[in-house]
């Protein structure tokens, strides 16, 4: 997909603006802290109506408003063109799909893949498990409803169980029917992670290929709290946790508990990685990224560079480029203009909010 | 505004879905434009503060000791429609589709409210079970987290020597929802299409 038009409305440090976009390829130029990355953050914010930098949708408003907006004509592979808006308030949202409102994300998600590259990125790698996770969640959602669905029910009925861990007493026959409200959610999770990883981690490995010259495998390796997507086996995991769980006034064991390690030369490049290494893992993740969101949606995803072209040296940045698929948009920022022989770009000038476009050369 | 006037609009406003607006106009109706309404509303609270109650079987709104459908000889005691509300009950009814019994918990376990088992209507269910009465209990509780996880728990808490036919409804119920918002035709058909359950 491609987007032609971009407007913010009270987004952060952005009170309005209304981009209009005629290529594949834009950038945003300014200093730190002028809104080059809230941009972004908006694009990004389509996909799922879910930010990549915060859960918490209040800090999305600029400074004393109550609703924050993002709207976007695009073409559409599948759709053609159509107009997409969603209304940020503080403690809710609204999507708008071509003037009708939708009413369930699920039906909203999988259609307008974006996919970030930042560099916050490496904490992908380096983080704790908690980060991955996030990313895990975020990118199986962001291309299917029923996955959304069994994290809800399974993130909502954990929230019940570990009530009941901190009440504590005679809880047992409560615990067990939460823990049946969780067994089905968890099965649907392990085994869409599982199938999912797999495609991800078989792109990364790839792509990791193509930026490095081949010199050393990559490999993303799914490590499940549990491994097994069965019913019966988690509900007695479950059961035999009580004690232990009551104890710790938390449930200690499920795929909430789940991370997946990213390897090069078969250790993981958190513990033995150099930087260089791990910038590529990081990399080659996210581009896997964008080739599953291409197959699962159908529609090629708009790419947002954060800044991504200021960290990496020369080689490498020259190897992303020319790994990533040419027919693909990308909205790139950076403190100054990217090098010549990167091609011609839309330019715009970000000062305090404001976006101007550059006059083409 | 007076004072006496400041404290009913504050009781008002505890009412659920009111907020400080519709408190005061509520207030200003009664006491300014309405007055005659004032003196028909009040004696229809004391009445019912009076008379109404809950049944005592199946916790349904009540004037006597047990409910109008409760003593209706025509139901089908043996059958039992598990609500988490007087209201879905009435959609349930008004359904027309059902001619069994009720029983009404006035809740669903929720540990993160504060709801437990004690919280539930459950004991008069529980003697129900035990006088062997029952043939068979309908779970026609929400289709979220809380209302599936009160199903099981109910089902976990049968008598295990009595042959208790457990039934789920939820077809055609949206997802997350409950009885209370489905249509007539929805909740007939979500009904007669109930599974077994365990
Ligand atoms: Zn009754």
């Amino acid at each position: 997909m491609r987007l032609r038009t971009l407007t913010l409305r009270h987004f952060r440090n952005v009170a309005f603006a209304r981009l209009d976009f005629v290529g594949r390829r834009q950038f945003f130029v300014g200093q730190n802290g002028q809104g080059k990355t809230n941009l972004l953050e908006a694009a990004g914010y389509l996909t799922a109506a879910r930010s990549f930098r915060t859960a918490e949708s209040a800090t999305l408003l600029m400074h004393d408003q109550t609703t924050a907006a993002v709207a976007c004509t695009l073409e559409h592979a599948r759709l053609g063109e159509t107009q997409v808006t969603i209304k940020v308030h503080r403690h809710s949202k609204e999507l708008w799909c071509d003037q009708t409102r939708v009413t369930r994300l699920a039906d909203y998600l999988g259609k307008f893949p974006t996919v970030v590259f930042s560099s916050q990125d490496l904490q992908l790698v380096r983080g704790a498990p908690a980060g991955r996770r996030r990313w895990l969640d975020l990118t199986l959602a962001a291309m299917d409803g029923s996955y959304l669905q069994a994290l809800q029910t399974y993130t909502r009925a954990l929230a019940e169980r570990n009530a009941l861990l901190k009440k504590g007493g005679a809880v047992a026959a409560q615990l067990e029917a939460f823990e049946r409200v969780l067994a089905p959610a968890a099965v649907e999770l392990i085994a869409r992670r599982i199938s999912g990883l797999q495609s991800i981690g078989a792109g990364m490995a790839a792509g990791y290929q193509k930026l490095c010259d081949g010199t050393e495998p990559a490999a993303l390796v799914y490590a499940p709290d549990f491994a097994q997507p069965d019913q019966e086996a988690l509900l007695a995991r479950w059961a035999a946790g009580r004690a232990r769980d009551l104890a710790l006034r938390s449930t200690h064991t499920g795929p909430h508990r789940d991370d997946f390690a990213l390897k090069v030369s078969g250790q993981e490049a958190k513990d033995f990685g150099s930087e260089g290494q791990q910038r590529s893992v990081v990399l080659a993740l996210r581009l896997a990224q964008a080739a599953w969101f291409h197959a699962k949606s159908g529609v090629r995803p708009v790419l947002l560079a954060d800044d991504v072209l200021g960290e990496l040296d020369p080689g490498r940045r020259r190897k992303f480029w020319a790994t990533i698929d040419p027919e693909s948009q990308v909205l790139a920022t950076g403190t100054a203009l990217p090098d010549a022989e990167l091609g011609t770009w839309e330019i715009f000038r970000v000062k305090e909010g404001d976006f101007q476009p550059e006059a083409s050369a | 505004m007076t004072p006496a006037f400041e404290k009913l609009q504050q009781q008002l406003k505890q009412l659920p879905g009111l907020g400080y607006r519709s408190a005061e106009r509520i207030a200003l109706h009664l006491l300014v434009e309405k007055p005659a309404q004032l003196t028909a509303l009040v004696s229809a609270l004391e009445a019912a503060a009076r008379s109404v109650r809950r049944c005592e079987r199946c916790g349904n709104l009540a004037e006597g000791d047990v409910c109008g459908i409760c003593a209706d000889e025509r139901r089908d005691r043996s059958v039992v429609c598990v609500v988490e509300h007087v209201p879905d009950l009435v959609a349930l009814e008004r359904s027309g589709a059902y001619r069994g019994s009720y029983h009404v918990l006035h809740g669903k376990l929720s540990p993160i409210h504060g709801v437990g088992p004690d919280q539930l209507n459950l004991a008069a269910l529980q003697a129900r079970l035990a006088a062997g009465e029952v043939a068979e209990l309908i779970l026609a509780l929400s289709n979220d987290v809380e209302g599936e996880a009160t199903c099981h728990y109910l089902t976990e808490q049968l008598p295990p020597a009595q042959a208790v036919k457990v039934t789920r409804i939820g077809f055609g119920l949206p997802s997350g929802g409950g009885v209370l918002y489905a249509d007539s035709v929805t909740l007939k058909s979500a009904l007669d299409g109930r599974r077994s359950y365990s």
